[in-house]
């Protein structure tokens, strides 16, 4: 039982000074890295703890610390249900630990490159996370799409770095934005970015994930999923924003996303019974705001965005955090099952009463300035996004309602036994945050401006507040709260509506699209298996029509004026016109041949007889290697050959095929005139790579070698021969391991 | 198989580690390296096998089981010239004595790094062709019983 609490302990150390360092940092007014990794492509390791960056990163350690400390209770219960040993933690504490640094690293890059980089890290690391039950098929695909979704989608994120590199030469951000002007490659990059973004926050159409991975044990979704790997998205635009900026195209687009996600999830968690499901939609929906502040752009909207994303963090991680409680307590997982609570759980209910509240954003919690920051905004863009904010803040408040109100009011349903103080603490210290940050909302609102200011770039005003009068945003807020008041004492009218939405999105959702395009691309790839490897010849023709394909797109778009040029045979030259006669006799002979030795022995008589070329035409070493792989290889088949049964193969017993004759020349012909093509095109022509080898010549003898090739090898290119010796020994441990199980020798 | 060819055929191991060490001390000055080494040494080695069969070929030379020893030995030693500099502050494989420094002779063989990674290359090329050597000679073995 120790063993697996240490690591939870050991994890929660790392946290803890982790938070305490990025706090130093950031009230020290930051801290940057600056290194060069790779100069030649422009990719540096730049790191910045700004403010953007001290935001996330006080999220990614603070609430980590408290989640790390939940789950040093948590695990062990969680191991004790799947019947798994507690020494599994070891499993699981490293990969949290993974993701906490990927998660600070992803909020410290200013280099695109490295952006990309942390941000797989951290699907990485909620892959083994998700799947951490792995013996449960569930998990697995859980812990699959959530990979493939925010993974395939990251791509686009490389793919828009890579635009913006090619048209303003560089992956810093910085200077992309001083760089980059409004037009179609900035646009074309930036919703490349935002799609990745949009994925990795789950955000509609990519959604679907988060629910799934509600798999994961309690901790893990309430670290991921409330307050780091969702957060990574927002994060990313947050960071991009001032490229975003320059496209009114896509920041509409992320406005219209951002909208459809809040009602998708709003209403939709309105139809879960599971607890966790509730609040995976809820996140979906409370994320939807966040990226529709940044749609609406601006600097209050920047401020909002900011404060929102830290207020949400913390009464979600907390939600999460009191549904595995109450799991842990009453061993159901489901509203319907569930009741009560109040009484025999009084300080998770208080405290999670806080943390719902300060997502429904009532007044005495920090969830209050967000919404009041965010009527804000939406007030400035006019109308619609009005009214679509009022009705996203109803809906926010209706199935946060439920939820508190289901678990902890109404009749008592399913007993509590004891929990563990540890289950309920870290649940107690985000609540009293909350309440704290709407008394004394200060020292996050300084949190959100300095992050504002890196979003927006420039300084940002944010000064939330209480006002007891009539402002629009107060107006807003109470029209919300009252409409969210009726949805939830209405379930006659609420439910099948949820309901139905929910059915649609299981038959047309992008869920279902998901696993057909799975499906197809599953049925596809067996296909062509089965179509490469049905003989002999379809598997070379597995390798050799691509190949053919592409050699012949080479020639279609190579001009060919002055490809082939003939040269004239001197009498240095004689020696090699026997040599070349004897390859293209032992040719014949393997072509036409149809005994068993003979065509082997021809083809090593080819290959002695080009080995001879390489020795006539001053290439020694090249000689040497050829002469002793033909070596190697005829007698690798001697050896083979020799234990075979003396009987000539059978024809008979093989079924009967038509002759191909026709199609069998019309293929020769083609294959070989094609190679010939190629080869005189490419002999005609000068090598490029001949100043370098006059390079190495003229510098072989510093080296204190004559022999240019060996100097080359252990020298100049030493560190290729080094990977190519290393490739040589994992083969040859790869070979062991396939021919026999894994035995060295 | 012939006589000449069975009586003949174990017995060139010993002509090629002498030439695969002459390759090797003649170093830097002519054609040949580590590599080509390996490759003649686990030639003769491979001969051996089919001459003689997995279990005659193992039991007259007990040396062969260290292949794999041999081979992971020669990837530390190419390893540690390759990277040894990296510990001094210098790029990976700086080879001394630097260009333009004198180099100690011992007849053709010259003290340099850059030889002491061509053997470590000899060493691992040798181990590792004679373990697919080695496995493969068990799978024909295997697939005839």
């Amino acid at each position: 039982m120790r063993l697996g609490r240490d690591e939870a302990w050991a994890a929660f150390a790392v946290a803890v000074i982790a938070f305490g360092a990025c706090l130093a940092g950031w009230l020290a007014g930051g801290v940057t890295v600056d290194i060069p990794w790779a100069p030649t492509l422009g990719i540096r390791l730049e790191l910045e703890l700004d403010g953007l960056a001290a935001l996330y990163t006080l999220l990614a350690t603070g609430i980590g610390a408290l989640v790390f400390a939940y789950g040093a209770a948590y695990l062990p219960w969680h191991l004790e249900q799947e019947r798994r040993p507690a020494s599994e933690a070891l499993r699981f504490w490293p990969w949290m630990v993974v993701f906490m640094g990927s998660m600070v690293g992803l909020a410290c890059a200013l280099d695109l490159v490295l952006l990309f980089v942390f941000f797989d890290l951290t699907a990485v690391a909620s892959y083994f996370l998700i799947g951490f039950d792995r013996h449960r098929r569930e998990a697995r695909g859980a812990a699959l799409m959530a990979l493939v979704v925010t993974g395939v989608s990251a791509v686009a994120l490389l793919i828009g770095a890579v635009l913006l590199y090619v048209e303003y030469g560089t992956f810093s951000l910085p200077e992309l934005f001083e760089r980059a002007t409004p037009g179609n490659t900035t646009t074309a990059a930036a919703a490349l970015i935002v799609v990745a973004a949009l994925a990795k926050s789950a955000q509609a159409p990519f959604h679907f994930w988060l629910p799934r991975a509600m798999e994961a044990p309690t901790p893990v979704s309430a670290y991921l999923h409330s307050a780091a790997m969702v957060a990574a998205g927002v994060l990313v635009i947050g960071r991009v924003h001032p490229l975003l900026e320059k496209s009114d195209a896509v920041l509409d687009g992320m406005l219209v996303v951002g909208f459809v996600s809040i009602v998708v999830g709003g209403v939709l968690a309105l139809a879960q019974d599971e607890l966790k499901q509730i609040l995976a939609y809820s996140t979906i929906s409370q994320y939807g705001y966040v990226v529709v502040l940044y749609g609406i752009g601006g600097s209050a909207a920047a401020g909002a965005a900011a404060l929102y994303v830290v207020a949400h963090a913390i009464a979600k991680s907390a939600l999460f955090m009191t549904a595995g409680a109450v799991t842990v307590a009453t061993g159901e997982s489901r509203l319907s099952r569930l009741g009560g609570l109040a009484r025999e759980m009084p300080l998770l209910a208080a405290a999670s009463a806080v943390a719902c509240a300060s997502v429904a954003a009532l007044p005495l919690t920090l969830g209050f300035f967000k919404d009041e920051q965010f009527f804000a905004a939406a007030s400035e863009r006019g109308g619609a996004v009005r009214v679509l904010a009022v009705v996203a803040a109803a809906l926010t408040a209706a199935y946060i309602g439920r939820f508190w109100l289901g678990v902890f009011a109404g009749r008592r349903r399913a007993g509590a036994r004891g929990i563990p103080g540890l289950l309920v603490a870290p649940v107690a210290v985000l609540g009293v945050v909350s309440v704290a940050g709407g008394i004394f909302a200060g020292p996050f609102v300084r949190l959100a401006r300095d992050a504002a200011s890196v979003t927006h770039g420039a300084a940002v005003e944010l000064a939330p507040s209480y006002h007891a009068s009539a402002t629009g945003e107060n107006l807003m807020a109470l029209v919300a709260w009252v409409a969210g008041a009726l949805v939830l004492v209405a379930p006659r009218v609420r439910e099948p509506i949820a309901r139905a939405v929910a059915r649609a999105g299981d038959v047309a959702g992008p869920r279902r699209l998901y696993g057909l395009t799975l499906l197809g691309l599953s049925r596809l790839s067996t296909r062509l298996h089965a179509l490469e490897v049905r003989d002999l010849r379809t598997s070379i023709a597995a390798v050799f029509v691509p190949t053919a394909l592409l050699v012949a797109a080479g020639f279609a778009v190579t001009p060919t004026r002055n490809s082939y040029a003939l040269g004239s045979i001197e009498r240095k030259d004689l020696p090699l016109l026997p040599l070349l006669a004897l390859a293209i006799a032992a040719t014949f002979t393997v072509a036409r041949d149809r005994g068993r030795l003979r065509p082997v022995l021809a083809l090593s008589v080819l290959g002695f007889a080009l080995a001879g070329v390489y020795a006539v035409a001053a290439a020694p070493d090249v000689a040497l290697v050829a002469v002793l792989v033909e070596t190697i290889l005829t007698i690798v088949f001697v050896g083979a050959f020799s234990r075979l049964p003396r009987a000539p193969m059978d024809d008979r017993s093989a079924p009967r095929r038509r002759p191909h004759r026709i199609r069998n020349l019309v293929v020769g012909v083609l294959a070989g005139g094609g190679a010939f093509a190629a080869i005189w095109a490419s002999l005609s022509r000068p090598t490029p790579r001949a100043v370098d080898a006059a390079e190495y010549i003229r510098r072989a003898p510093e080296a204190h070698g004559t022999d240019v090739v060996t100097v080359i090898l252990a020298d100049f290119r030493g560190l290729d021969t080094m990977v190519e010796v290393t490739v040589l020994l994992v083969a040859v441990f790869g070979v062991a391991s396939l021919l026999r199980r894994g035995t060295v020798w | 198989m012939s006589v000449v060819f069975e009586v003949v055929a174990p017995r060139l191991l010993g002509p090629a580690v002498v030439i695969a060490l002459a390759l090797i001390v003649k170093g830097y000055q002519d054609t040949g390296d580590g590599f080509s080494a390996g490759v003649i040494v686990a030639l003769a080695i491979a001969l051996r096998y089919v001459v003689l069969g997995v279990d005659e070929a193992e039991r007259g030379l007990p040396v062969l089981r260290h292949a794999p020893a041999t081979a992971a030995c020669g990837l530390l030693v190419a390893l540690a010239v390759g990277f040894g500099p990296v510990a001094a502050g210098d790029p990976p494989f700086t080879h001394f004595p630097r260009p333009g420094a004198h180099v100690v002779h011992l007849g053709t063989l010259e003290l340099l790094t850059a030889v002491a990674f061509d053997i470590g290359v000899f060493l691992l090329v040798t181990g590792a062709l004679t373990m697919v050597v080695h496995h493969l000679a068990r799978l024909v073995e295997a697939s005839r019983a």
